[in-house]
């Protein structure tokens, strides 16, 4: 990985080839083993970005492998995984690495592309101005009616990611946060306080898939992937989806519902289910997704997430730990690679190689995406 | 003194009449799928339709969530100077079809979940020659 931050001397590049360096040397290779590529998109700054893979191996050394470039908004770094792991499991190649890297605008994350009437995207910032934290901030006031959640739960989700964050030496944000601090930081998007949403930043990470056989030859102690799921929205999802105009009113169909598809499918194809799971790290983009997650990924029942964050349930040593390297509230969100930042916080568990935030015996471990316009994906890794 | 030039800032969103403007949004016939903007964004597997018709929706709906913004978005945003906090909800229309917009013509501590309000055209922000450019917006009713 390259850790995560503001870089304002560096490129999507600079980040990209730093974190494939890093896990080449992570898994004793070199850059002329891999076989194939699956990048995600840098969507920020002309064609060069949307080719980030052939941007980066113009540097790493242009060896003529199959490189694609997948672009899933939030999804982006989990898709580029799943497309890595197809291109193995289908036995095309038997080494693939998936890159994600990623510079963020300052700021509210902006319109992409210009103006266009037919782009509800476009349509929601120059007739509404609705940020992001604006739409999370809608769903979230119909929670805390629905359901009584409060201020003081909405702060306590920032305060258990703050804990783990301050045990990763990775993390950006270090610090601990107390509730009183993260209830008296301003208002952004009522009720939605600055420090109950995440930041946005640059990072990256690279990953290097291998078949079964052949992963032998570099480790004795392969991290399995037991499952990847890519989900769209069903059809009556209520949510205010992210760059959108309207929603449905309220339905069956459960919120979300781009995400439960994409968790449903690593499910069934892993055979786990949210009981066998021992850490999730989940996309807490604000505290509402934290507590939304937990009901859509099925850890608890609807309405009882703000039961089991408070009663210490998703901490380190508690029934499903969560968000254990601290999350995007300790990182925050460089969007093509925050994916593969969730999925390489899982593979350090599963390796044991944590240290004071180490989940004790963790097994098996969800790295879950959020999603703009309705897209998401997950993945269950297994030791 | 001439009245102020009054456009949509986007042209085909709502209609521009003086005391009962309305949104413009679209029907699929088959299934009854109401939609704003005007083209699909979300449609029933199970309807074969392809074509949208457009429809007029409903001036009226009930506030079904708000939240207040208390940072200036960035373009194509146009903010006040200096920025003012506002107030964006999520309008319930009885066509079963919930659009956000801006709040307007209620203070902020006042938005509440359940009341009842109505579409109303009001201006967004104005160039140097003085013409308004002009968005929907919900505003509380009796």
């Amino acid at each position: 990985m390259h850790p995560w931050g503001k870089f304002a001397n560096k490129t999507f590049v600079d980040l990209g080839v730093e974190a494939i360096l890093n896990a080449l040397k992570d898994a004793s290779m070199e850059w002329k083993d891999i076989q194939a590529m699956v990048s995600g998109c840098f969507v920020w700054d002309g064609v060069g970005g949307m080719l980030s893979g052939h941007s980066v191996a113009a540097v790493m050394g242009e060896t003529g492998i199959p490189i694609t470039n997948v672009f899933n908004v939030c999804a982006t770094a989990t898709s580029s995984f799943r497309t890595a792991y197809q291109i193995v499991a289908s036995g095309e190649q038997d080494i693939c690495l998936a890159l994600g890297t990623d510079m963020s605008p300052t700021g509210f994350l902006p319109i992409l592309g210009g103006a266009n009437p037919t782009d509800c995207d476009y349509l929601r910032w120059k007739m509404l101005g609705i940020t992001n934290p604006g739409y999370w901030a809608l769903e979230c006031r119909k929670r805390m009616e629905r359901y009584g959640t409060t201020e003081r739960d909405l702060a306590r989700a920032k305060v258990a990611a703050s804990k783990n964050g301050a045990l990763n030496p990775n993390a950006l944000y270090r610090k601990v946060y107390d509730e009183e601090e993260v209830l008296n930081s301003p208002m952004v998007a009522d009720p939605l306080r600055l420090y109950m949403i995440c930041a946005t930043r640059d990072g990256a990470v690279a990953t290097i898939l291998c078949s079964a056989e052949v992963a032998k030859k570099y480790t004795s102690k392969p991290v399995m992937i037991a499952g990847v799921g890519l989900g769209s929205a069903l059809c009556g999802d209520p949510t205010a989806r992210l760059g959108l105009l309207a929603a449905p009113p309220e339905t069956t169909v459960p919120m979300l519902s781009e995400s439960y598809m994409s968790s449903q499918m690593a499910y069934r194809i892993s055979g786990i289910g949210p009981d066998d799971i021992d850490l999730v790290e989940l996309p807490d983009n604000s505290s509402w997704h934290y507590l939304q997650y937990l009901e859509t990924l099925g850890f608890c029942g609807p309405g009882e997430a703000e039961q089991l964050l408070a009663s210490g349930e998703t901490a380190l040593t508690g029934k499903i730990p969560v968000n254990t390297s601290g999350g995007m509230a300790s990182f925050g969100e460089a969007i093509s690679a925050q994916g593969l930042l969730q999925i390489y916080e899982v593979v350090k568990q599963l390796r044991g190689e944590c240290g004071e935030r180490q989940v004790q015996g963790a097994k098996v471990g969800l790295a879950q995406t959020y999603g703009m316009l309705g897209n998401s994906a997950a993945a269950v890794l297994k030791v | 003194m001439d009245a102020k030039k009054k456009v949509a800032a986007v042209d085909g969103l709502f209609t521009m009449d003086p005391t009962e403007p309305q949104l413009i949004g679209g029907k699929c016939d088959s299934c009854g799928s109401y939609f704003f903007p005007k083209f699909y964004q979300s449609h029933k597997p199970t309807c074969p339709n392809r074509e949208v018709r457009e429809v007029l929706l409903s001036r009226r709906g009930k506030l079904d969530s708000y939240t207040i913004q208390y940072f200036p978005p960035p373009p194509p945003f146009v903010s006040p100077k200096p920025f003012v906090p506002y107030g964006l909800g999520l309008v319930a229309l009885p066509e079963g079809i919930n659009i956000i917009g801006i709040m307007t013509g209620i203070e902020l501590e006042d938005l509440k979940r359940g009341m009842d309000v109505e579409m109303v055209v009001d201006k967004l922000y104005e160039d140097e020659d003085g013409t308004e450019f002009m968005g929907w917006k919900f505003r509380p009713v009796d």
